[in-house]
């Protein structure tokens, strides 16, 4: 499935009295992955939740392609009601199916979950509580639900930040997969080497566009020096 | 339905009259207090776990403040004092929304604006009770407050199997997306589910539920019908199916006891009161088995 080239037009968001963004003109190409990059505060998660009609913006956002659009969110880590007696699996049946999870899975929701839970690698713990779950599994979790159904534009907000290394391994190949078979992937990312490593085309954002274009020639050493030291620091 | 309420009654007095069923069944507001039990319980039951997770306990307790009103108000307007139902719907749904839509634009946190609608409505309550309690019978008030499966007629039975009906109809195709608009909004939205929709029927559901259960449970008590089966339940429960039926089982269950319970013995309790105190019972027993028996320790979370 060819996921949606995107176009952003002088996207703004105000929130209270604070300029979010501002003025924001970028595209996106259809297949693409594309990261957002830049500091903390800087409006990577604003522009990602604009694009997914969750904040009411200023500009315009234009998705290109085919109108059956299927979009898969990964959210960074959220805290979800850990004292309720939900398991692995009672979570993927409710986002597969419209019968009521409690009462049981549909078959054709069942091979869904059984792919998404198996491409995760959390299969053997599908009975688990989710209030159990460690963050790095809660991580996989949130991520196998993006999987159904079979996206077309999967947005990715810093994923990886509680995996150990075989999970964000893991993460990096499925990401890879799903762009190879046409998923347009938009992924806010502050490992800068592995952009550098997978990112067709970057964003870096700071309330403006501070640059955009391919990694290659916009992920450039001044560039790193720049705005980048300011991400290095806080990571440090 | 009438015509199937008398049915029910003459057929169910015949056999207890011939020994078949126990002596108790002899009297009609029994049989009818159990018919809303049979109702009351898994409807409650299956609400109570959504309560749970949407972590709103708080609003039932206000609704139930809020019939009180509505009940006062009906007095004022003149609507038959032992079942002010459209004073009382109409006033806790407008009660309802308004919540939300103040919840929905303040950054005040949930449980504050509750408590703040929750005091406002029964100061509105204390203060229309006293002024019509010229007019009624005071025990009627305690009726509404604390419930009385004395008073429960084929009109109550109706309003409970209606708003039964409606529930089945609207939730149960919702459940999922309820849920999970519960337990990360901006997830659910991704998935083009629309949260404040959603949130609405939601509300406007637990409202009529609240409203219809006053009679047999009383509206100070509601709320706790709602929350400690759901509690109880948790407490051996290991996934949503076993969460939501025990919690069905254990609702039923405390309805039954706390009808026969206090007339089996008489001890002179308000139905309301003893349906609670046995959920309550429920609760204790369920928390010791979590604590004390290997097997459910691992379900704890």
């Amino acid at each position: 499935m060819q996921g949606p080239a995107i176009h952003v037009e002088n996207l703004g968001l105000v929130l209270g009295s604070s300029q979010i963004l501002s003025n924001l003109n970028f595209s996106i190409a259809a297949g693409a992955l594309h990261c957002f990059v830049g500091p903390n505060g800087g409006g990577k998660t604003s522009t990602a939740r604009c694009l997914l009609g969750q904040m009411p913006h200023t500009g315009t956002i234009r998705f290109e392609g085919s109108p059956e659009r299927t979009i898969g969110y990964v959210p960074q880590l959220i805290e979800m009601e850990r004292t309720l007696p939900l398991t692995i699996d009672n979570f993927m049946t409710l986002i597969s199916q419209d019968k009521p999870a409690f009462m049981s899975t549909k078959k054709a929701a069942k091979v869904l979950i059984d792919a998404a839970l198996a491409q995760v690698d959390l299969t053997a713990k599908r009975k688990y509580m989710i209030g159990s779950l460690s963050g790095g599994e809660r991580q996989r979790l949130l991520f196998a639900q993006a999987l159904i159904p079979a996206p077309s534009l999967l947005v990715l907000d810093e994923p990886m930040t509680s995996l150990d290394e075989s999970g964000a391994r893991l993460f990096e190949a499925l990401i890879k997969d799903l762009n190879a078979k046409g998923t347009t992937v938009l992924w806010i990312n502050h490992d800068l080497d592995q952009v550098q490593r997978l990112a067709h085309s970057i964003t870096v954002i700071d309330k403006v566009v501070i640059a955009h274009g391919p990694t290659n020639t916009t992920l450039t050493p001044a560039m790193q020096r720049g705005v980048f030291t300011k991400i290095k620091n806080e990571a440090a | 339905m009438s015509t199937f309420y008398t049915w029910m009654r003459e057929t169910i007095i015949a056999l207890s009259e011939a020994g078949t069923l126990p002596s108790i069944l002899y009297y009609e507001f029994v049989i009818n207090a159990l018919f809303c039990a049979i109702i009351i319980g898994p409807l409650l039951g299956c609400v109570g776990t959504m309560i749970v997770a949407k972590r709103m306990a708080f609003f039932s307790q206000a609704v139930g403040n809020a019939a009180l009103t509505g009940v006062a108000i009906g007095v004022l307007i003149g609507e038959s004092y032992t079942a002010p139902y459209v004073s009382m719907f109409s006033f806790c749904i407008v009660f309802g929304i308004v919540l939300n839509y103040t919840k929905s634009r303040t950054r005040m946190s949930s449980d504050a604006l509750i408590g703040v609608f929750l005091s406002i409505s029964l100061a509105i309550g204390a203060s229309l009770v006293l002024f019509v309690s010229a007019r009624v019978n005071t025990h009627i008030l305690e009726s509404v407050m604390f419930g009385s499966i004395l008073t429960v007629n084929d009109l109550d039975m109706n309003v409970l199997l209606v708003v039964t009906v409606i529930t089945v109809i609207v939730g149960l195709p919702l459940y999922n997306r309820m849920l999970l608009a519960s337990l990360n909004a901006s997830l659910a939205q991704v998935r083009g589910i629309q949260v404040q929709a959603i949130e609405y029927v939601f509300i406007a559901l637990v409202t009529i539920i609240t409203v219809a259960c006053v009679k047999i449970i009383g509206a100070v008590l509601v709320e706790a019908l709602l929350l400690i089966p759901a509690a109880a339940a948790r407490n051996l429960s290991r996934g949503l199916g076993s969460f939501v039926y025990n919690t069905m089982i254990i609702a039923t269950l405390s309805c039954f006891g706390g009808i026969l319970i206090p007339m089996q013995w008489d001890i002179p309790v308000p139905s309301g009161g003893a349906i609670v105190l046995v959920a309550a019972a429920f609760f204790l027993v369920t928390t010791l088995v979590r604590n004390l028996v290997p097997g459910f320790k691992e379900a704890k979370i």
